[in-house]
């Protein structure tokens, strides 16, 4: 699922957030992690909308469900989100 | 009538703002503030005295699911949407327990957020909520 860094729009399997979405789990300096994360969360966000309804996204969906779990693991471990489950 | 006034909570700016140009419009709506975390949403609720409270799920310092029972009990009346990815029966107990109205999902917001906000003002205005569903 995961693109090269060097990928262009035209190879990504996932153009409408992938980029953003590579950016973010590529980031390496913690001060610009939040901003990357909060740009692909976005991105997946504004995605997910589009492909409310179209069953033809349903891949697409399940890749963006994974891509947030991730995402949620990064803001936990790293970035200090409390985690929810802990109730 | 009166606009019934939403506080909208989520860590993610764009995400405020493609919810806040939903709510913006509907006439019998207004963001009456925004939040970026449930710690914010606690202190901002006490003066704003929202009728709605859409609540992000994961946030950093307080998450959703810790606001929802302190915004409960600050405004008993106001009611409470739970707004997250994270969908599943865990999800709906922990909701269940925390005071949390409705949860819509993050992957259904343009087609579903507004309707449920609208059915749980007009519960909420004629009489006793339902539980989180």
């Amino acid at each position: 699922m995961t693109a090269r860094p060097d990928s262009t729009p035209e190879t990504l399997k996932y153009p409408h957030w992938q980029r953003e979405f590579d950016a973010a789990i590529l980031e390496g300096d913690p001060k610009t992690l939040r901003q990357r994360v909060d740009a692909a969360e976005a991105a997946l966000f504004l995605r997910l909308q589009a492909l409310a309804g179209n069953a033809e996204g349903q891949a697409e969906q399940r890749a963006i469900a994974d891509a947030m779990r991730t995402l949620r693991a990064i803001q936990k471990e790293k970035l200090a989100y409390p985690d929810w489950h802990k109730k | 009538m009166p606009k019934k006034r939403v506080l909208l909570v989520d860590d993610n700016t764009a995400v405020r703002l493609l919810v806040r140009q939903l709510f913006e419009l509907e006439p019998d709506f207004e963001i009456a503030g925004e939040a970026e975390n449930g710690q914010e949403a606690v202190d901002k609720a006490a003066n704003l005295k929202p009728d709605l409270v859409i609540l992000d799920l994961s946030m950093p310092v307080m998450t959703g699911l810790d606001a929802a029972p302190l915004l409960r009990k600050l405004l008993p009346d106001t009611s409470i949407i739970l707004f997250t990815v994270h969908e599943g029966s865990e999800v709906q107990r922990l909701a269940n327990e925390s005071g949390v109205d409705s949860i819509v999902s993050k992957s259904q917001v343009a087609t579903e957020l507004i309707p449920r906000a609208q059915a749980l003002l007009e519960k909420s205005h004629s009489g006793k909520l339902p539980n989180a569903s």
